[in-house]
């Protein structure tokens, strides 16, 4: 083992900004003038690029951090279904698992003062190999960081089981993407409460949109959708409604909506006139990949309303696009950066690198 | 250029690469052409209409036909080129039909510029329609009708003129009797109702509208073809009503009212008298009579006697009058001049089935010279084929109008009366209420940013002057106490939260709490909230001073905004009146105080307001009052959405706004 500083930046539930917090604190440790390094032991943000399954989180890491590793080496477990699959048939080896783990580590250490390493979903994933966040900080030596999220109360047994699991290692907690309603119970009651536990917390960082939010253009891509429209796809959709009333049943709960996606069938002019009547409404997915009828399109431009088409099915394009909006925008350089300028101002930093 | 040839003024084409146009002379470019350009009509392709429109207004042509399709009803950069269209209109100040239409006839002049194959014959009907299609195919009907047109226009895409400025154009004119329209939708609903109202009541010229989308389909077909949410059907009902627009279902409709409304004088009563030579017929008339809003008259005794002295024992001199089979012509002549004598009598329908020695053309004579010399509406039935087609045209040319079917008379007839009602109808005023518009706007900008407001936003009603009961929001038990010593008594105390839907499912809502109760119903109601809807916000807790429901009637007073004409104020009877049985009023904003007394009276539920079943009648002048108040919050505030007071109890000493939710567009404020 080298002397370099391992963090391991695990978390309570899923999507909860782990990527953003992990890279933004190498971040901050790279202005200070330290070496860093990233790596995710098991990559669980699976995309299937060309021939192999592999995580995003890294090929970001090496954008953001300006680092060379292999993605191969700073991901060393794909820890995939068909993987999981084959360590529940007993035919994954688990030492020589973790002697695999070891050694990325090692490669992607020398040399550097810290590295910061991103645990699985949450800090259970990799039990069917014994290798959940607090087994890798077990092994790789490392202190733990754990982001964590506040929906409502019931949040904080979660937080209370994970501090248990890391024991000692953990460092601290980072309560991410906290509402502004949420925000005076976090710090006012929340964090004395876990502090009086030992867990202690190192920082409540607010909802920002330009982190958590997704875009038009975001949901566009995602879904592989063509715009029919030629408008702005800046706006910041939060939710999605789906358009099988009629019109006027429409057009009422269209109104009371905001920052939203209506998602409805080519046919249904009806129900894309309401949207066009709706101040709230963002953007128009059409489902089923035929052309609306031009006087819409028509009408969409000059309101300046998105229009997209997907090929799905309407039930498939809303389960994929309400998962956009769960895990939020993708991490990449300069959402990194605003996650460090929250974290500057809002957590202990130098606490967190130790 | 061939519809053309018949046109009494000079026609020109402007075409670079012809010298004559079927016999026209032509020019290479607007510019050369001699002399005043009074109409011009432009089919050239897509791409280069906004150029040629640029041009005539330079050379300073005012009225222009754009023929040409590819606008914004073709997507892509059909809606760009219609606003570059627009653009040149408005800066040349042009008056442009179309785009994407099939052109205008006038009759007067013998002007048909259009690509339809027929001309239409003179009359005095003029006709507008958002489908091209259909003008060629009701001309050619017409036609064959013996029906005639003055001004025919094809609306096309409305980019410029629309509905609005024929209706108010044909209104001006001395030629036009009555105006009719097929519409998909209106541009600018509030302007059209305020033409069409001074037209069909100062200007006396009926407008006659078939508005299509009525049905869910159909307003998918509309919005379809417009790009537009179709205006619901309730608005669409409200707004006719209002402007005194007669309706019409279908195509025949829309041709049988605008006949009879060009060529019958309006009934002075709804009675209708049936003149008939067969039973069966004057059955099937009487029951269309008791579908539509007419009475079969109840003749005078004195009708009765000259009846009977004047028909056969055999025939029944009751309404239906019955002349019998071997009636000759002049057995109706009497019948029918005797029935139009009684003052109860508004309008006479004249039912001819054909017999072995029947003269259908004697008695066509004799039904014109009698329509003739009387005020009061006639119209006719001749039952039958090729032996009526001689006597059908005779009573067309005389003005009677007349149909195979009894019934489509009766609708005539009604539509008619109608028309004489909408002219007669009271609208009263708009009143102008003492309204405290800052407060009011300070309120709605403390509105959540998602818009959705609830009884917190009570004070908006006090500052437009509508009654509430006493009562505050509060966050702590300490302010629960201090308002509930203030407001004396028992009170009632809601949980108020935009997220929770259903307050009294939860147990939200406490009636009746007692001064010593309020600070542990505070508590009780906030961890209830708490409990079953964690994520929900809390805006805290209202305690409001008690309202004796049991005293009152439940009421709901409330508006929407129709995509096509703004503000519709709803009334109805709370609970199961408005939730089962819809039965409900609405008015388009502004609405004046008769409009609002006419709404309050005419929902199927309005005794109990009045006190049924012995009970104290309430205070209905509070009601109207209070749906006029919100008409003007309505209008004076287009980012509310949406808007319900319900309940608003009303007793016998006013009303009270119990609860109220609206939804704010807070972009519009």
């Amino acid at each position: 083992m080298t002397d370099t500083k391992p963090i391991l930046v695990s978390s309570t539930t899923e999507s909860t900004g782990k990527t953003g917090v992990a890279l933004a604190l190498a971040r901050e440790a790279q202005e200070r003038g330290e070496e860093v390094g990233y790596m995710k032991p098991k990559g669980t943000t699976l995309e299937s690029a060309v021939g192999k399954t592999l995580d995003k989180d890294p090929i970001v890491a090496r954008e953001v951090l300006d680092v060379e590793d292999e993605v191969h080496e700073m991901e060393p477990v794909v820890y995939s279904p068909t993987f999981v699959e084959q360590a529940v048939n007993g035919r994954v080896d688990e030492e020589e698992l973790q002697e695999e783990v070891s050694e990325a580590y090692e490669g992607i250490a020398e040399g550097r003062d810290a590295i910061f390493a991103e645990g699985g979903d949450v800090y259970t994933t990799g039990g069917t190999v014994n290798m959940t966040d607090a087994d890798v900080a077990e092994l790789l030596d490392a202190r733990v960081v754990l982001v964590a999220e506040f929906e409502s109360y019931y949040s904080v047994d979660d937080v209370l089981a994970a501090a248990d699991a890391f024991g000692d290692r953990i460092d601290g907690v980072v309560f991410n993407s906290v509402e502004g309603s949420n925000f005076d119970d976090v710090e006012g009651s929340l964090v004395p409460f876990l502090e009086e536990r030992d867990v202690p917390v190192h920082g409540v960082l607010p909802w920002e949109r330009e982190i958590a939010g997704v875009t038009v253009a975001d949901l566009r891509e995602r879904l592989n959708a063509t715009a029919l429209t030629d408008t702005d796809e800046d706006a910041y959709v939060e939710r999605f409604l789906v358009g099988v009333m009629s019109g006027e049943e429409a057009l009422r709960q269209f109104r009371r909506t905001k920052d939203a996606v209506v998602v409805t069938g080519a046919d249904r002019a009806d129900v894309q006139g309401a949207a066009l009547e709706a101040p709230g409404v963002r953007c128009i997915v059409l489902t089923g990949g035929l052309e609306p009828p031009s006087a819409v399109l028509s009408k969409a431009q000059e309101k300046g309303v998105p229009v997209l088409s997907v090929s799905r099915d309407t039930l498939s394009a809303v389960n994929e696009m309400e998962e956009v909006v769960k895990e939020g925008r993708r991490p990449d350089a300069a959402l990194v950066e605003t996650v460090r300028e929250l974290l500057v101002q809002h957590a202990d930093v130098d606490a967190l690198l130790g | 250029m061939e519809s053309l040839s018949e046109f009494e003024g000079e026609v020109v084409a402007v075409n670079p690469n012809h010298e004559e146009v079927l016999g026209f002379a032509s020019y290479g470019g607007v510019d050369d052409v001699p002399g005043e350009i009074d109409l011009a009509v432009v089919a050239v392709p897509p791409d280069a209409v906004v150029g040629v429109v640029e041009t005539l207004g330079e050379r300073g042509v005012v009225n222009v036909v754009v023929v040409t399709a590819g606008f914004s009803e073709a997507g892509g950069d059909g809606a760009e080129r219609e606003r570059e269209l627009v653009g040149a209109a408005r800066e040349h100040s042009l008056n442009l039909v179309g785009p994407n239409c099939i052109g205008v006839v006038s009759t007067p002049t013998k002007l048909n510029a259009t690509f339809g194959p027929d001309s239409p014959v003179e009359g005095s009907v003029s006709f507008m329609s958002q489908s091209g299609a259909f003008i060629t195919a009701a001309v050619d009907w017409a036609n064959d009708e013996g029906m005639g047109f003055r001004h025919v226009v094809s609306l096309g895409n409305k980019a410029v003129l629309d509905e609005t400025d024929f209706v108010e154009a044909w209104g001006e004119d001395e030629g036009t009797n009555v105006v009719v329209g097929y519409l998909e939708g209106i541009e600018d609903g509030g302007e059209f109702v305020r033409t069409a109202r001074r037209v069909t009541r100062e200007k006396e010229t009926p407008v006659v509208l078939v508005k299509s989308g009525r049905t869910e389909a159909g307003a998918r077909a509309v919005s379809s073809h417009t790009g537009t949410l179709a205006g619901t059907e309730k608005a669409y009902e409200a707004a006719f009503r209002k402007a005194g627009i007669v309706r019409a279902h279908n195509t025949e409709e829309l041709f049988d009212f605008a006949r009879a409304l060009d060529t019958l004088p309006l009934p002075d009563e709804d009675g209708v008298a049936v003149v008939t030579n067969a039973g069966g017929p004057g059955v099937m008339a009487t029951d269309a009579v008791g579908d539509s809003s007419l009475s079969l008259a109840e003749f005078e005794d004195t009708t009765y006697d000259a009846l009977d002295d004047a028909l056969p024992d055999a025939a029944a001199f009751y309404n239906p009058v019955d002349v019998l089979g071997d009636a000759p012509a002049e057995r109706f002549e009497d019948a029918v001049s005797i029935a139009l004598d009684d003052p109860n009598v508004g309008a006479c329908l004249v039912i001819a089935c054909p017999t072995a020695t029947f003269d259908f053309d004697a008695l066509a004579e004799s039904i014109v010279e009698t329509a003739e010399g009387t005020d009061v509406p006639v119209v006719a039935a001749l039952m039958g084929g090729e032996a009526t087609k001689e006597a059908r045209s005779k009573l067309s040319e005389g003005g009677v109008p007349s149909y195979f079917d009894p019934a489509r008379g009766v609708r005539s007839l009604d539509a008619v009366a109608g028309y004489r009602n909408a002219k007669e109808r009271e609208i009263g005023e708009v009143r102008e209420f003492e309204v405290d518009h800052e407060k009011a706007r300070s309120i709605l900008e403390r509105g959540r940013e998602d818009g959705r407001l609830g009884v917190e936003a009570t004070p908006l009603l006090d500052a437009y002057g509508i009654p509430t009961p006493k009562g505050e929001v509060v966050e702590t038990q300490d302010e629960a106490e201090r308002v509930a010593e203030k407001i004396g008594g028992e009170v009632v105390m809601k949980i108020v939260s935009p997220d929770i839907l259903h307050k009294s499912d939860i147990g939200g809502v406490k009636v009746g709490v007692a001064r010593e109760d309020v600070r542990d119903a505070y508590e009780d109601l906030v961890s209830r909230a708490r409990s079953y809807q964690p994520d929900a916000e809390l805006l805290g807790v209202q305690v409001q001073e008690m309202v004796e429901v049991d005293e009152g009637v439940e009421t709901i007073v409330g508006f929407n905004r129709d995509p096509q004409f703004g503000p519709l104020v709803m009334f109805g009877l709370g609970g199961i009146f408005v939730e089962v049985f819809e039965d409900t009023s609405f008015g388009v904003a502004p609405v004046a105080d008769a409009e609002a007394r006419e709404m309050v009276n005419s929902v199927e539920s309005s005794p109990l307001l009045r006190g049924a079943r012995g009970r104290e009648p309430v205070d209905t002048e509070a009601v109207v009052e209070t749906v006029e108040r919100v008409s003007a919050l309505a209008t004076d505030f287009p980012a509310i959405l949406e808007l319900d007071i319900n309940p608003l109890v009303a007793t016998p000493e006013g009303v009270s706004a119990v609860d109220l939710r609206l939804t704010l567009d807070p972009e519009e404020l």
